[in-house]
């Protein structure tokens, strides 16, 4: 009964209704020696110096913090589309898409509020959150495209794939628009030479790859002087070779 | 006897040493404040750094005898620098640490890892960067943001002075219906919706005088005080008096009577016009005074 009146008090005093989970991420200490018992409703006995020995139980910092779950309000490169729940580390969620006001918990409200309506599904402006971020990668390098500088050849989509693997990136000939003009060589003139082809990911989005021509002979004393960082340098567009066609239909 | 002592018939449950809501300034402060102090000093808060026994009893493990269990919280210390950030419950523990059987203790303070952090509040609509702890971001995306852990946490839990300020401002634009996103109604019904059930355990006396330190609430209250007695110096009231009846003797200087009240748009000036005649007045017969002695001055006519 006397219980009963005591906790009421507390109750009052809440702001609001709610059942929280307590949450730990700090020094968890226990006493190593317990103070001495006293009586019910009186003020606890005077401690000596031993109960104010702790141990530590547990420092909750140095655990694994388990994965947040939000909704994306908009398209996020590299996260995921409007509408998707995704779950990542909490300090990501937290810095890079709650406080920016890309996402929001992950609330039943939220999950209805932010869903794809009909018209913006249909309407499709991304094949995956991970395309743009190639799109990006392949922009921003500069291809170098090594060519035989003792047989004659012509530019073909496989010659930019098998560039493009050396470089790090797998891509299919099929993806591959090289310009309207033929590329032919040997030829010295065309030597750090720059021209662009587009590279079409997921039959959507599209890349401007900039590419830079060298030739290089299997006979040592033939091969042309090292350039160190020839991506770093100044250099020329190919004469009479434009820009590739921009039609992903044909192209996939 | 008891009626005769200061305490009155209280005494008679014991002498009580008076506080600082029995005495001076502390005694008038509203009921409302200290519903506040009681939910920030007298209530215990949740358990941060310990983990409290769940039963009512336990067996004592040698002698097997049975023992009521006492959870008797840790003293923490709440720095200055607490109330300058957001710890989230957090504080400073001081105390020793056993390293070794046989070495003495040695003392030890076990302080929380602090950085600082940007919190953003939906109501105010507003970024802040505050000095958190690890568990304060915690909390918040348990309570699903800011506000919300503002709003559902007790002044005992939030533990900080200036996250007790900010649910006061958040309590107040709530009260006003969010001023700060009056550009735009959509989101403003939304946050209303959202937030409005936040207010209900709130009257708007206990709105105005939550979150404040003991300090603050005394500097609002006397500037209160002081604002309710605020005199008009008798200069002013008597001069004021005299104008009145120079008028109703007639005397032009004086002004006239009714044009002053009746004409507002040129009352400025005829105020001017009054004190120009009032200075007149005072000063007329001093200088005919000073005339008179004064060898070098200009004689009067």
């Amino acid at each position: 009964m006397l219980k009963s009146i005591y906790v009421t008090p507390l109750n009052l005093l809440k702001s609001a209704s709610t059942v929280q989970q307590q949450v730990r991420t700090t020094f968890i200490l226990k006493r190593k020696y317990d103070p001495p018992l006293h009586k019910t409703n009186e003020k606890p006995r005077r401690m000596r110096a031993k109960h104010f020995i702790y141990e530590l139980v547990e420092d909750t910092l140095v655990k694994k913090r388990p994965n947040m779950q939000v909704v994306l309000k908009t398209f996020v490169e590299g996260v995921g589309d409007k509408g998707d729940v995704v779950s990542m580390k909490p300090h990501f969620v937290y810095n890079k898409l709650l406080l920016p006001g890309l996402a929001a918990y992950n609330t039943p409200e939220n999950v209805a509020k932010y869903a794809k309506t009909e018209a913006e599904k249909s309407a499709v402006k991304h094949s995956s959150a991970y395309a743009q971020r190639t799109v990006n990668m392949l922009e921003s390098i500069v291809l170098a495209v090594v060519m035989n500088k003792d047989e004659p050849w012509v530019l073909e989509p496989w010659h930019i794939k098998a560039s493009l693997r050396k470089a790090g990136f797998h891509c299919r000939e099929e993806c591959i628009t090289l310009p309207k003009e033929r590329i032919e060589g040997p030829d010295l003139k065309k030597e750090n030479k720059d021209f662009y082809c587009t590279i079409t990911i997921n039959k959507l989005e599209q890349a401007k790859l900039k590419c830079r021509l060298h030739h290089w002979s299997t006979d040592p004393s033939e091969r042309l002087p090292y350039v160190l960082e020839h991506w770093k340098m100044e250099s020329e567009p190919l004469l009479n070779v434009g820009l590739p066609e921009k039609s992903p239909e044909t192209t996939q | 006897m008891a009626h005769a002592t200061p305490q009155g018939v209280k005494l008679l449950n014991g002498w009580k040493r008076p506080g600082r809501f029995d005495k001076g300034l502390g005694a008038q402060l509203p009921e409302a404040y200290r519903k506040f102090w009681r939910e920030w000093k007298l209530t215990t808060p949740a358990a941060v750094h310990y983990i409290p026994k769940e039963q009512e009893w336990q067996r004592d493990e040698v002698t097997h005898a049975i023992l009521p269990v006492q959870n008797i919280p840790l003293p923490l210390i709440d720095t200055p620098e607490s109330h300058q950030g957001i710890w989230g419950g957090e504080a400073v523990i001081k105390g020793f640490q056993k390293r070794q059987q046989t070495k003495r203790r040695v003392p030890h303070f076990w302080v929380p890892n602090l950085r600082r952090s940007v919190v953003h509040s939906h109501v105010l609509d507003a970024y802040m960067s505050v000095v958190v702890t690890e568990r304060t971001l915690e909390q918040i995306h348990e309570c699903h943001g800011f506000d919300h852990y503002l709003l559902k946490n007790r002044a005992c839990d939030l533990r900080s002075a200036l996250a007790l300020k900010l649910k006061r401002e958040v309590l107040q634009a709530l009260q006003k219906g969010v001023p700060a996103l009056d550009d735009e109604p959509d989101r403003q019904q939304e946050v209303l919706k959202e937030y409005g059930r936040y207010l209900e355990p709130y009257t708007p006396e206990e709105i105005d005088w939550y979150g404040h330190t003991y300090l603050e609430a005394i500097r609002k209250l006397q500037k209160q005080l002081r604002e309710a007695e605020k005199v008009k110096p008798h200069k002013v009231e008597f001069r004021s008096k005299l104008i009145e009846q120079l008028r109703q003797a007639g005397i032009s200087e004086a002004g006239k009577l009714e044009q002053t009240d009746s004409q507002t748009g040129s009352s400025a000036e005829h105020k001017d016009s009054d004190i120009e005649a009032l200075t007149k007045l005072e000063s007329s017969p001093s200088s005919s005074w000073l005339s008179k002695i004064n060898p070098f001055g200009k004689k009067e006519t």
